[in-house]
């Protein structure tokens, strides 16, 4: 290591990339949550739906070595699963968080079971097909922000294209129009000729979709393997990303950014010393999460106005 | 729809009431027709079934001689009918255009094109007068404004029938003559409009025919020119009276509640009781007249101080209790039996001797523990005393009758021994026996010397029951009279926001009233 | 039009009809996790004879039930304290981990030669109920006041405070409280802070006992007790908790607070009877198992000891099963939150009530054909 300049600008690049990386997964779950709660859903098993995600991905890449049908089985996993939450939540009309509490459960007790099942008991597990990070020459040339740019899997810029297309949906397409008013005011939505539970069904599916995607992402892009562990909040943090994007797309980016740099700062800080200790900084992006969504900073009057009430039409 | 719209024979039945029965509507194109009743005639029910919103049970409605089918809100809407219901259905943070065409089918593509949407509003409401910008966040619009956006979301659908349900509720006079204007000219347009209301003098302002409906019945049709004020009050509200309630005369005792200038906002800042007075005494029931929505339920929340009082006072027996916390209301002798007997004054999942103590609970504690024995006690006694029909008293509360759980709340606040007892709509929606009840009840009470607010929204329970009625019509009182020498008319016509001038006895003080002036 | 179901006004609450739906939904949840059974090759009735033989017929197995049981029993009680005054909290992983961490804390105070030096048990004990009572009652505590003061959303923040109170636990045992050596654990505790044990043969330890006592407390304060009534009265219906006068903020922080505390109980009893010592991975998700169980228990405070105790024997069961049947212990999992589910389905139904005429297909009446 050379001088101090080198060394502070060397942190600051391992940093952002670290952060920027950290950040995909949870950035894909939150881009699907927040359909689902524009829609008037909350959906807290996007948790358990990123670790069968995470499972599928894992199995289907170590079976077939192909990591984009890794992904897109995933993400089907993700739907079908949710399938049965929105039944819960819109038909059913069973608590939204007890219902999506007892599913996390559910889905734990599923993927450990499925993943010995083909794993057997093999403690190492093999090396699986995951996507590379891309070394696109031009990116890194860019000022400041190239140098961590470069470097990312394709899934990075795949994610941050996607919150790109879910603002554009959410609000400029009439579909993202009936969506949030069916969660803003569902009485309104059904004097206009909008089905509710459609809506809400559609949302609820989006975010499995997302969230069955984000847990392959975790897989094929970040970790190689599988553990019981591997989201660990995650979804939850996605769903505190969400608030604290103001359920904004765009926003949430931001904020995603933001996890993502409190995660990575533990990492980083770890590789050039540091007196902290390192449980109290992994702890950081949680902190910052909750006094985030909190209300301190407001927010409550933002919040779609019928998320988590359910709407009986009779 | 190019001429007539009729509904005919319409039938709709509801848990426990007949909503419409037997009702024939005309409405032709190029009027504005009203239709007038008081709460609970079935207006707003039958503008529901002709909207798509519920299904009738029989009858027919046909345009311009042919049957329609209207199972929905799309289909009312594909055949012209639009309606602005009383609470308005506008998503707040959407901007007027994005409430204009949520829910569009035709002319538009997955994408939204909020430039032409807008550039067409903006036609639309030159045309008609109707000042919008389209960009505007409907939320932050002023009342007044926002129902222009719900009548432009109709236009824009070409609606050539329009159903307003009480529409001036919301409204300053300013914005009333405003919409007026506006109705004039889509009149001139050619299409019909319908207004359900309960106000009088702006359906003689406004309309050009009007239907009474009573009792889920239609009463009669005039056109405006033809009859008058007195007459209509008369067919909604003239009825004979069927029951009677025993009231004995009595001696009036000393001042115990007192209202002073009493100013109370709603939600969104709009005033919903202007500087009110009241003076309740010992042994007296004062009546509120009016139809619901005049502020009536801010103003018994307001002196339980369950609401927030923006100014004035209130005094019980001298001392002043305007901000009090809502417990120590109760232990200064304040009672309250709120309008909503399920959501606010019971607890309906837990059992009536549960209920029977809700807001005394404190009182039945012996150290650390509930006094549970004597509890059931009272329980026991309320439910002999008020004749409370129930399989026991470890029944759930809302497994009870209407009339039955009415009896528990009003028992229960009748015996905690208050000197002050309000009451808010205490016979809604019960049959005549637990009428008769509830009546008795009351009256016992103000025997014993209780100073009893009656709110109420039924003539016959004030007259019956009120030694003075005091009629409220937009957050005022227009004027107070004597219950044994009122007429009805001229209660109704207060009711319907006439002002009566004439001079009251009630304790000895004279009152002049003009629109909008206190006791 | 007839349909098969219509929605009743008031769904249909008697206990028995409760106790019905809750022990079918429980079978029904069993019969569907037979098949999984199936899929290995197993018999259902061998595998569920291993479930259920070793936690429940054998003493040693029962002690390790019991052991179970305990934290579970006090989580699920946190649960329904908090649930039905209206807060819905799921810190209970955190509080557990607050509270074992607490406890460990002041138990080694006690060792000989450390700060307070050995205390008799009978002395040691009420002090350790206090402090982690109190620890997770504050940790607890200020999600509520988040949630009464700011509106913020306890479900999320709860949710969240569970990582960050792991993440404490982590440092603790890997930093200041470690003992000598390299693994992420304390020292031993001093014997004399050890919870007794019950029955001889077996690991029962008295934290069973505490929970037992734990579950009458709770009862007697929502039966018996003023503040219960107001706090269930919040949880029913909180526009009718301030007509009746109730300070709903201040309820809800209460709850909050007791919910915390019975949380960390359960970690001290953990620490005081099982572990005799705090280390990293002592919660391992027993704060959602607790969660389960209260819903199970239909949120009963006496309910819950007989559903921890099922519970906490499924899981000691479940050992059993993969050592004997080779079907992985997380198949438990399965079953557990598969009954819940069930359950919740099957409450929905008490909303409706079966239109017999759908069935004898009676031709429409003159006024239906027309208005149809």
């Amino acid at each position: 290591m050379n001088g101090s300049p080198h060394l502070g600008s060397a942190f600051v690049v391992t940093w952002l990339s670290a952060s920027l990386a950290l950040a995909g997964p949870v950035l894909l779950a939150a881009l699907g949550e927040t359909f689902a709660e524009r829609s008037g859903v909350l959906n807290v098993g996007i948790e358990g739906t990123m670790l069968l995600g995470a499972l599928t991905s894992f199995l289907a890449s170590y079976y077939t070595g192909m990591v984009w049908t890794s992904l897109l089985i995933a993400m089907l996993v993700g739907i079908i699963a949710n399938v049965f939450l929105a039944w819960m939540y819109v038909t059913v009309r069973a608590s939204q968080v007890v219902a999506g509490l007892v599913f996390n459960v559910l889905a734990l007790g599923v993927a450990s079971t499925v993943y010995r099942r083909a794993m057997g008991n093999s403690a190492v597990p093999e090396n699986i097909a995951m996507f590379h990070p891309l070394h696109i020459p031009v990116i890194s040339n860019l000022p400041l922000i190239g140098p961590a740019l470069f470097g990312q899997t394709i899934l990075f810029y795949l994610t941050l294209m996607l919150a790109f297309v879910a603002h554009f949906i959410l609000f400029r397409t009439t579909f993202g129009l009936a969506l949030r008013a069916s969660g803003e005011n569902p009485a309104a939505a059904d004097s206009a000729g909008i089905s509710v539970y459609r809506m809400r069904y559609a949302g609820t599916l989006i975010s499995g979709a997302a969230a069955g995607m984000a847990g392959g992402y975790l897989v094929l892009a970040q970790v190689g393997l599988f553990r019981e562990s591997i989201v660990s909040g995650q979804g939850f943090i996605a769903l505190g990303i969400v608030i604290f994007g103001r359920w904004n797309p765009l926003k949430a980016a931001i904020a995603a950014l933001v996890f993502g740099a409190c995660d990575a700062l533990q990492l980083s800080l770890q590789i050039f010393g540091t007196r902290v200790p390192p449980q109290l900084l992994l702890a950081l992006p949680y902190v910052v999460t909750i006094l985030a969504i909190s209300g301190l900073f407001g927010g409550k009057a933002v919040q779609p106005a019928a998320l988590m009430s359910p709407y009986v039409k009779d | 729809m190019k001429n007539t719209l009729e509904m005919r024979n319409i039938v709709k039945r509801f848990p426990g009431v007949l909503a419409n029965n037997n009702v024939n509507l005309t409405i032709h194109a190029g009027e504005i027709h009203a239709l007038l009743g008081e709460n609970g005639a079935g207006k707003s029910t039958l503008m529901q079934l002709l909207y798509g919103f519920h299904s009738m049970d029989s009858g027919e409605i046909l345009i311009d001689g042919e049957r329609v089918r209207l199972d929905s809100p799309k289909d009312a809407i594909a055949l012209g009918i639009g309606m602005v219901h009383q609470e308005f259905m506008l998503v707040r943070p959407f901007s007027v255009a994005e409430n204009t065409v949520l829910g569009l089918r035709e002319g538009s593509g997955p994408l939204l094109d909020l430039q032409r949407a807008g550039q067409r509003l903006r036609d639309l409401s030159n045309r008609h007068g109707l000042a919008l910008d389209p960009a505007a966040k409907v939320g932050s619009l002023p009342i007044g404004v926002q129902q222009r956006v719900e009548i432009l979301k109709l236009l824009y659908r070409d609606a050539r029938l329009l159903i307003l349900d009480e529409p001036t509720a919301v409204l300053t006079p300013r914005e009333k003559d405003h919409l007026f204007a506006i109705l004039r000219r889509l009149r001139a347009d050619g299409r019909s409009i319908v207004i359900v209301t309960h106000k009088l003098n702006e359906i003689m302002e406004c309309a050009d025919r009007v239907t009474v409906m009573r009792d889920g019945q239609v009463v009669a049709t005039r056109t405006i020119g033809s009859t008058s004020e007195q007459e209509l009050t008369r067919l909604m509200v003239g009825r004979e009276v069927n029951l009677r309630a025993d009231k004995s005369s009595q001696k009036i005792g000393a001042s115990i509640l007192q209202i002073k200038d009493l100013r109370v906002e709603d939600e969104t800042g709009r005033e919903k009781v202007g500087g009110l007075s009241l003076e309740v005494r010992a042994g007296e029931i004062l009546g509120i007249a009016g139809v619901d929505g005049n502020g009536q339920s801010e103003l018994a929340e307001a002196v339980m101080h369950l609401r927030e009082v923006k100014g004035g006072h209130v005094l019980l027996n001298g001392t002043d209790v305007t901000r009090l916390s809502v417990a120590r209301h109760r232990t200064m002798g304040i009672s309250y039996v709120p309008a909503d007997r399920r959501r606010v004054g019971s607890v309906t999942e837990m059992s009536v001797a549960d209920n029977a103590i809700l807001g005394l609970q404190r009182k039945y504690t012996r150290s650390l523990f509930r006094n549970i024995a004597d509890a059931r006690e009272s329980a026991e006694a309320l439910v002999t005393r008020f004749g409370i029909r129930s399989s026991g008293i470890d029944l759930a509360a809302g497994k009870l009758s209407g009339g039955n759980l009415q009896k528990l709340i009003l028992g229960r606040e009748i015996m905690r021994g208050s000197a002050a007892l309000i009451v808010e709509h205490p016979t809604r929606g019960l049959d005549v026996g637990a009428v008769e009840s509830v009546w008795g009840e009351l009256l016992r009470a103000r025997e014993e010397g209780k100073a009893i607010l009656l709110i109420s929204a039924e003539l016959d329970e004030l007259l019956n029951l009120a030694d003075r009625i005091a009629v409220m019509f937009e957050g005022r009182i227009m004027g107070t009279v004597d219950a044994a020498a009122a007429s009805v008319e001229e209660i109704g016509l207060m009711m319907a926001g006439i002002p009566v001038r004439e001079t009251s006895m009630a304790g000895g003080e004279i009152k002049e009233t003009s629109h909008g002036e206190t006791l | 039009m007839a349909r098969l179901f219509e929605r009743r006004l008031t769904p249909k609450d008697s206990p028995l009809v409760i106790l019905a739906t809750t022990t079918t939904a429980f079978f029904s949840a069993m019969f569907v996790t037979s098949f999984l059974f199936l899929s290995y090759g197993a018999s259902p009735f061998q595998a569920y004879f291993a479930l259920f033989h070793e936690p429940f017929a054998t003493l040693r197995g029962f002690g390790y039930s019991l052991v179970r049981a305990s934290p579970l029993a006090l989580i699920g009680l946190g649960t329904i304290v908090s649930w039905r005054s209206g807060f819905s909290y799921l810190g209970f992983e955190g509080c557990f981990v607050i509270g074992a961490a607490a406890t460990s804390w002041l138990a080694l105070l006690m060792a000989p030669g450390a700060i307070i030096g050995p205390l008799p048990f009978f002395l040691f004990l009420p002090l350790a109920i206090l402090f982690a009572f109190a620890a997770g009652g504050v940790w607890a505590g200020l999600v509520g006041i988040v949630r009464a003061r700011m509106g913020g959303n306890e479900v999320l923040i709860s949710l969240m405070s569970n990582y960050v109170a792991i993440f404490i636990l982590q440092y603790l045992v890997s930093g200041p409280m470690r003992a000598p050596g390299s693994l992420p654990e304390t020292r031993l505790l001093p014997r004399n802070t050890w919870l007794p044990f019950l029955l001889a043969g077996t690991r029962a330890h008295a934290g069973i006992l505490i929970a037992i006592a734990a579950a009458g407390l709770v009862w007697m304060l929502l039966q018996k007790m003023p503040l219960g009534y107001e706090l269930l009265v919040t949880g029913f219906n909180p526009l009718a908790a301030r007509y009746a006068g109730i300070d709903v903020a201040r309820h809800l922080v209460l709850a909050a607070f007791f919910a915390g505390g019975l949380g960390a109980l359960a970690g001290m009893v953990e620490v005081l009877g099982s572990q005799h010592r705090l280390m990293d991975g002592i919660s391992s998700g027993v704060g959602f198992v607790g969660i389960v169980v209260a819903l199970l228990a239909r949120l009963n405070p006496l309910a819950v000891i007989p559903t921890a105790l099922l519970y906490g024997g499924m899981s000691v069961g479940a050992d059993a099963m993969q050592r004997r049947a080779s079907i992985p212990s997380s198949v438990t999992f399965i079953l557990q939150s598969l009954a819940v589910l069930l359950v919740l389905i099957f409450d929905a139904l008490r909303y409706y009530r079966m239109n017999f005429d759908f069935w004898r297909r009676k031709p429409p009446t003159v006024a239906e054909r027309v208005s149809n």
